[in-house]
Parts: C-alpha cells; sequence; structure tokens
C-alpha cells in the first residue's frame, strides 16, 4: 500500500468526532431495536401458538389498552420537547428540565404498573406466579420501557446540567451531542409507539 | 438558557490527574469493589428474605426461586461493582455532571508512560486492550481446551468413570460456551483492536473508553462463568435447550448472566469496531483500498450487533422463569421451548459466522504477502463475506429439523442453508486463485493458509449433508454435528486466529515467534486434530450419540482413535504456548516489516507510538498490489 504523509496535528475537527458519535449511536439503536424485534416476536409468537389455551387464561384480567399508551406518552413528549429545542436554543434548559421530570414521572408510572399487576396469581402453597404467556411477556416489555426510562432519563439531566453550567469545552461538538441524542430520543419513541402497538394486542 | 463558552480548553485550570481518583483505580480497586458489591447485595437479599442455602417456610418465592435471584443479582452486583471500582463510569458520570475529562485525564487514561501497569487499569489505548484480549482468549482457550482433554479422556474407552454422568454433561456445556465465546472473540478482538486501527491509518477507535468498557465488561464475565462450577455445573450443554435450562440448579445462573453480560460487551465492541472502519480511515482509503481483513473483521462484528441481542433476551427470558415464576418456556402457563429454539438460534446460526468470517479474512491477508501475488479476486472476497452475513439470518431453522417446528418450512429453509456454500465457495476460489502458481514462502502464517483450505473444505461439505432434511433425519444428535462444527470453528477459525497471531506477532511484540517451536506446534495441532475429528464422523456416521457419557463397544476404535489425536491437538498447543511465552520474553527482535507486507500496520515501529502515527497517512494505492506497479 502506497502511501505518503501529510503534516498536520493529530486532532479530529467537532464536526468528524459528531459524526462519528452519531454513527455509534445509530449502531447501538440497531442493538437495542433487534432487542425489541425479539419481545415482539415473542408476544406474537407465543400469542398465536396459544399453548393449552394458557396464553390469556380463563378470568385472568389485563391492563386496559390505554394504560399501554399512557406510559409511553413521555417518550413523545420528549421527541418533541428536543425537537423543539432545536430550533430554539433558549429553550434547551428547560426542555431538558421538563423531559427529566416528565421521565420520571413515567418510570413512576411503570413501576407502579409493575405493583399491581392483576395478572399474578397464587398457587396452592400461596406462591406467586404469572398466569398465562400475556402475563410473562407483559413483565419484559415493562423491563424494556425502564430500561428505555433509565438511559433516556440519563442523558436528558446531562444535558439539562450541561446546559445549565454553560461552560463547556468544545461548542461545536455539544451541538453535535444534541442531534446525538435526538437519534436516541426518536429512537425510544419509535420503540415505545412499538410496544404500546403490540402490547395492545391481548 | 444554554450558554456555551467559547473560551479555549487551554485557557481554564487543568487538574493534575497525578492526584485525581482516576489514578487510584485499577484492576484491584475493581475486584475489591465488585466483592463488596456482590457481598452487600447478597447480605441485602438474604436479610431480606431470609437465607437461600435453606428452605424457607412461609416465604412467597420457592426456595429454588430465591436461590436464582440472590445468585443473579449477586453476579451482576459484581460486574457492576468491578466496572465501577476500575473507573469505568467516570467518564459518563463527568460528562452528566458537565465536567468533562480534561485533555491530560484522557492522556492518562490511554496509559501515556504507565508502563506495565496500564495493563491492569482502564487503559483507552487500544493496543492495550489488543494485548488485554489476547491474554484473555488464551486463558479462556486453556481452559476451555484442559476440559475438552478431561472430555477425551473419559471418552476414551466405553465404560470410563474417569467422570461421573452428571459432571460430563457439565464439563460439555462449560467446554462449550468457554470456546464459543472465545471464538467469538479470538481474532477481533486481539487483532482488531490492536491492528486494525493501524491498518487503517487511524489515531485509535472511534470511541477508545467503550474499547475499554467492552473489554473490561468481558472480563468479569469470566468469574461469573467460572462460578458455574461451584453452582452445581450446567447440565444442558452450551445450547441451554428450555424447558431444561428452567430447571437446572443454581450453576445455570451463571450461564445466564455470562451471556447477558457478554451480549452488552459484544454490542459495545462491535459498534466500535464498525464505527472506526466507516468514519476513521486515511485519507485516500477508499472502500477497494480497505484490507480484507478489515473487511472481514467489520462485516463479522456488524453482523453481531443485531444478532446477540435475540439471545440475551431468550437468557432474561430464562432467568424471568427461574427467578419470579414467568412462562416462557412453561406449556403449563402458555410458554413454549420452541419460542427459545428459535431466538437461539437466530442468534446461533449467524453467530458462527462471526466466528469464521475474521478468521477467514485473516487468512486472505497472509496469503497475498506471502506468495507475493495481489489477493485474487477482491471483489469476490467481499461478495463472499456479504453474502455469507446476508444469508446467516435466513438459515437459523436448519437446526430446528428434528424438533417438529415447522416441517413445512424444512425445504425452504434446506433451500437457504445449501444456497450459503455459493458465497462460502467464492472465499475458496478466493484463497486457491491467490496461491496459484505462486511461490509460497512457507512460513507458520502461510502453513495456516494450506491448513484452512483442507479443514474447511470437511468442515463446509460434511455441513451440506447436515443441511440436508433427510441426512440431518439420520445424523442429527450424533458425534457427526459435533465433528462438523469442530471443522468449522476450530478447523478454519482458529487455524485462521493462530495464522493471524504469527503473522501480527512481530508487530504485537516487537518480537518474532520462534519458528521450530511454532512448526512442530502446527503439525502436532494439525495431524492431531485431523485424527480427532476424522474418528469421530466415523462414530458419529455410525450412530454414536452427542453429549453422552459412555458408548456402546461398537464405537471403542473411533473413540480411541479421537482420544490420541485430542492429546496430539493439547500437546501441540501447549508447545504454540510456550513458543508464544518465550519468544514474546526473549525471541528475536523484529525488523519493522519481516514479512514485506504493504499494508499500514508495518509502517509503523514497534513499540506502536501512542497516535500510531506521526503524521496521519495518506493512501495512493491498493494493499495487495504485490508483482505490479502501484495504481
Amino acid at each position: 500500500m502506497a502511501t505518503h504523509t501529510e503534516f498536520h496535528v493529530h486532532h479530529d475537527s467537532p464536526e468528524k468526532v459528531g459524526r462519528r458519535e452519531r454513527l455509534g449511536v445509530r449502531l447501538l439503536i440497531v442493538a437495542d431495536g433487534s432487542f425489541l424485534f425479539a419481545i415482539i416476536f415473542s408476544w406474537f409468537y407465543l400469542r398465536n401458538l396459544n399453548v393449552n389455551n394458557a396464553w390469556l387464561p380463563k378470568g385472568v384480567k389485563t391492563f386496559s389498552t390505554a394504560s399501554s399508551w399512557w406510559v409511553i406518552v413521555p417518550f413523545i413528549i420528549v421527541f418533541i420537547a428536543h425537537r423543539v429545542s432545536m430550533r430554539n436554543r433558549s429553550l434547551r434548559v428547560p426542555a431538558m428540565a421538563l423531559s427529566t421530570v416528565l421521565l420520571i414521572i413515567g418510570a413512576w408510572y411503570q413501576w407502579h404498573q409493575v405493583c399491581n399487576m392483576p395478572f399474578v396469581a397464587q398457587d396452592a402453597n400461596g406462591r406467586p406466579f404469572y398466569n398465562g404467556a400475556y402475563a410473562s411477556n407483559w413483565i419484559i416489555f415493562a423491563g424494556t420501557n425502564m430500561f428505555h426510562y433509565i438511559i433516556t432519563a440519563f442523558i436528558t439531566l446531562g444535558l439539562f446540567l450541561r446546559g445549565l453550567r454553560g461552560n463547556l469545552l468544545d461548542p461545536v461538538l455539544e451541538e453535535w451531542r444534541q442531534r446525538v441524542a435526538g437519534s436516541w430520543f426518536t429512537w425510544v419513541m419509535i420503540g415505545g409507539i412499538l410496544s404500546a402497538f403490540t402490547t395492545s394486542f391481548k | 438558557m444554554t450558554t456555551l463558552s467559547h473560551k479555549p480548553a487551554s485557557a481554564r485550570p487543568i487538574p493534575n490527574p497525578e492526584r485525581s481518583l482516576i489514578t487510584r483505580l485499577n484492576m484491584g480497586s475493581g475486584t475489591v469493589v465488585g466483592i463488596l458489591f456482590a457481598v452487600i447485595t447478597y447480605y441485602l437479599l438474604r436479610h431480606h428474605f431470609g437465607s437461600p442455602w435453606r428452605v424457607n417456610h412461609g416465604m412467597d418465592m420457592t426456595n429454588t426461586h430465591f436461590v436464582n435471584v440472590t445468585i443473579l443479582c449477586t453476579m451482576f452486583a459484581w460486574s457492576f461493582g468491578f466496572l465501577v471500582g476500575i473507573g469505568a463510569l467516570i467518564g459518563p458520570f463527568r460528562w452528566l455532571i458537565g465536567k468533562d475529562l480534561t485533555a491530560e485525564e484522557q492522556l492518562y487514561l490511554a496509559g501515556d508512560g504507565q508502563g506495565i501497569k496500564r495493563y491492569f487499569k482502564y487503559c483507552t489505548d487500544h493496543k492495550v486492550v489488543g494485548i488485554q484480549y489476547l491474554v484473555g482468549v488464551m486463558a479462556m482457550l486453556g481452559v476451555g481446551g484442559t476440559m475438552a482433554m478431561m472430555i477425551r479422556t473419559n471418552l476414551a474407552t466405553p465404560g470410563s468413570h474417569f467422570i461421573a454422568p452428571i459432571i460430563y454433561n457439565s464439563l460439555v456445556g462449560l467446554h462449550g460456551i468457554t470456546m464459543i465465546i472465545a471464538m467469538i472473540i479470538v481474532s477481533t478482538g486481539p487483532f482488531g483492536n490492536y491492528i486494525m486501527p493501524i491498518m487503517i491509518g487511524a489515531a485509535d477507535m472511534a470511541f477508545p473508553r467503550l474499547n475499554a468498557l467492552s473489554w473490561w465488561v468481558l472480563f468479569t464475565a469470566i468469574p461469573v462463568l467460572c462460578s458455574a462450577w461451584f453452582l452445581g455445573g450446567i447440565p444442558t450443554g452450551w445450547t441451554a435447550y428450555a424447558p431444561l435450562s428452567d430447571q437446572a440448579g443454581p450453576g445455570m445462573n451463571a450461564f445466564l448472566a455470562t451471556i447477558i453480560i457478554f451480549a452488552v460487551s459484544t454490542a459495545v465492541a462491535g459498534m466500535n469496531i464498525t464505527t472506526t472502519v466507516v468514519a476513521m480511515r486515511a485519507k485516500g482509503m477508499k472502500w477497494n483500498r480497505v484490507p480484507i481483513f478489515v473487511v472481514g473483521a467489520t462485516i463479522s462484528v456488524a453482523l453481531a450487533i443485531p444478532a446477540f441481542p435475540t439471545f440475551m433476551v431468550a437468557m432474561i427470558q430464562t432467568g424471568l422463569d427461574r427467578t419470579i415464576s414467568t412462562g416462557f418456556y412453561d406449556a403449563n402457563v402458555g410458554g413454549s421451548g420452541w419460542l427459545y429454539a428459535n431466538l437461539f438460534w437466530i442468534m446461533g446460526h449467524p453467530e458462527v459466522y462471526v466466528i469464521l468470517i475474521p478468521g477467514v479474512a485473516a487468512l486472505m491477508e497472509i496469503a497475498p504477502v506471502f506468495v507475493r501475488k495481489p489477493l485474487f479476486s477482491y471483489g469476490a472476497a467481499i461478495a463472499g463475506f456479504a453474502g455469507i452475513a446476508g444469508l446467516s439470518v435466513l438459515v437459523w431453522a436448519h437446526h430446528m429439523y428434528m424438533s417438529g417446528w415447522m416441517p413445512s418450512l424444512n425445504g425452504p429453509f434446506m433451500i437457504t442453508t445449501e444456497f450459503i456454500s455459493v458465497p462460502t465457495g467464492l472465499l475458496f476460489l478466493v484463497l486457491v486463485g491467490t496461491l496459484w502458481r505462486g511461490k509460497p514462502w512457507m512460513k507458520m502464517p502461510m502453513l495456516s493458509v494450506y491448513a484452512f483450505i483442507w479443514d474447511f473444505l470437511i468442515g463446509g461439505i460434511t455441513g451440506i449433508y447436515l443441511s440436508d432434511v433427510p441426512a440431518d433425519n439420520y445424523l442429527h444428535g450424533s458425534m457427526f454435528v459435533t465433528a462438523h462444527f469442530h471443522y468449522t470453528l476450530m478447523g478454519a477459525a482458529l487455524t485462521g486466529a493462530i495464522g493471524a497471531l504469527a503473522f501480527w506477532f512481530p508487530k504485537m511484540t516487537g518480537r518474532m515467534l520462534n519458528d521450530r517451536a511454532s512448526y512442530i506446534s502446527f503439525w502436532l495441532i494439525q495431524i492431531g486434530f485431523n485424527v480427532l475429528f476424522l474418528g469421530m464422523f466415523m462414530a458419529g456416521a455410525a450412530g454414536q450419540p452427542r453429549r453422552v457419557a459412555d458408548y456402546a463397544q461398537a464405537f471403542a476404535h473411533a473413540n480411541l482413535i479421537s482420544t490420541i489425536g485430542a492429546y496430539s491437538v493439547g500437546l501441540g498447543m501447549i508447545v504454540l504456548l510456550w513458543a508464544i511465552i518465550h519468544s514474546w520474553r526473549s525471541g528475536i527482535i523484529a525488523p519493522m516489516n519481516p514479512w514485506g507486507s504493504k499494508t499500514l500496520e508495518w509502517t509503523v515501529p514497534y513499540p506502536v507510538p501512542l497516535v500510531n502515527f506521526d503524521e496521519p497517512p495518506v493512501v495512493t494505492s491498493d494493499p495487495y498490489n504485490y508483482g505490479r506497479s502501484a495504481k
């Protein structure tokens, strides 16, 4: 491989670093998307298989369809807030503060659902078990939502605190990170909608 | 309101890293904090639920479930604690609070001027991470290989009581998963980290901190997997089929935790390598000038990114079944073992190619150098890799012909599986075409190329038998299958990795690999390997089932032959290990480019500078223009 060398220091421009970070986040989204695909596959596979008619045994209560959608509303608002704040810089700190609060509320609501699952039954010895494959699958969607809440809240809190401090190293790179965060916010919104859509099929 | 400072970094006071927390963290502090987290988690759970090791009357959960919860939480606490203790989370935490790592601190994290200590720290230098992977892989291969020797010793004669049957099952499972993990990282770990960034003219990986994270996350999985021994082993084999895995003892938790941790490491490493290659190639390195090893490693890790999360989901579902009584795989509450089989093999078959492709690509990198000819049809090599990667996601159910799942799909899956031999054939064509009428320089790396062609030919052709539904009806679950996938994974991928090690050893250690010892090891391994697995083909074709501790007298000769071959492989591996250690310590000092190769890694001296190149290189020709003028 023939080469020649140019004289300049090894220092990638913030533009290059920003593009690199965007690609990295998008690849992680592919991995997370594959995870979501696998749990959606599990849901519809077991639902359609309905082994021993135990997808949703008789008398087992479920969450309402609306509650599946309510729980992902914070993701949609975070996405919108971020889009708005990208157009108007002065709104960035309040938008991220609002997003963080909404995500904490969303996480609490998801936890509240987990603590009040209507489909957990008790066997003859009083031991709890998840009655039906619907119940088993629902818990993994709740866990995935919770994971998204934690990661997204970490990002919004970080952007909020960094916005407050203001004395950041590189404004161009900081701008890129706002955009990169937008890729993640878009994904968790899409992932949330897919989750809510899937769990609406009982 | 967001205000962004335009003050240059140099105008602000830079904290002295000599006094910062970063300097005090290393593998020791990671281990201490990891154990502390694990112990605290264990005692908190014990305080909450009572001792897991006694039957807990009147508790909400069964004793088994509580044991599983405690073990899994303790293992994850260890992993998380270790990462806290070694300093992996300092970067994200500092980002969160808006106090980014300073240039000086980043330089410290890169291990600048820290000598051998940097290998035990959260070091972001890709060369250090490469060596960490290399040593880690060798240790895993050593442990997995020792288990293989024990298995073969037990199978040397029928009726052997060298290992009790229940321990035999665990041994097979642990050997399997240890080797699978080792083989997944055997090429992309050491060479993908150490060599690949230099090959493309990059100063480092795209995300140096994540690079270190991928290694140390994986590192935390090693003691977790080893703990399976002390928790009763994994009696399910490495496939961990449900509902067996739901019902297995506490050792199964170690398996689940290992896979989940490993999947995180793989996703991070895959993302990092892919981004590095896509975004950090030297000026002038167009896609048709990218060295073939780089292309192969990138396709491999890019395939792993979507593949492994499905296995992770399968493991999480198994974990939930075992801990909180969900019923993903319990037919009584609407679950199905077929769900597991699908999720597992959606990962499982691409994973074979995740293992295979980097090894083949390394040998394609080696062949032109040692025959002094251009790589025959670079485009066909790319088409071969891409074709294999694309088809590999459409063939998973050929592992499930005999499971009874969707018999109507057996035909389509047979066709897609057999079709995968077309891009595989392209890889042979490229290698044979490169060797054709060349005058090979028969050094250790080149010997590996020839060994690969022989081994993978047998592995590939026997795979066609297994993809055929009627033949698989007879051969499924037999030693024939075991021999087939060892020819593919060990004969092809490990041979490729050993060739790659011999090839890049001078660049990674500054010394030449001992010729005589490496030749002896090569012939011991290759002759032993073929004796071992050709014997196993015989036994399998005659009907000997796999994963069984004993067998009928009719299979005695074939098994004895196999065991003799296995001892030869074991001896060869010991000689190779000696050659590596001896050469690393006191081998002949290597010149900068001992093989006369034309790729970029040979243009930098040893030790490779921290930022690899004093000035960024600009590529002006393809890397395989041997015997013709540059263009």
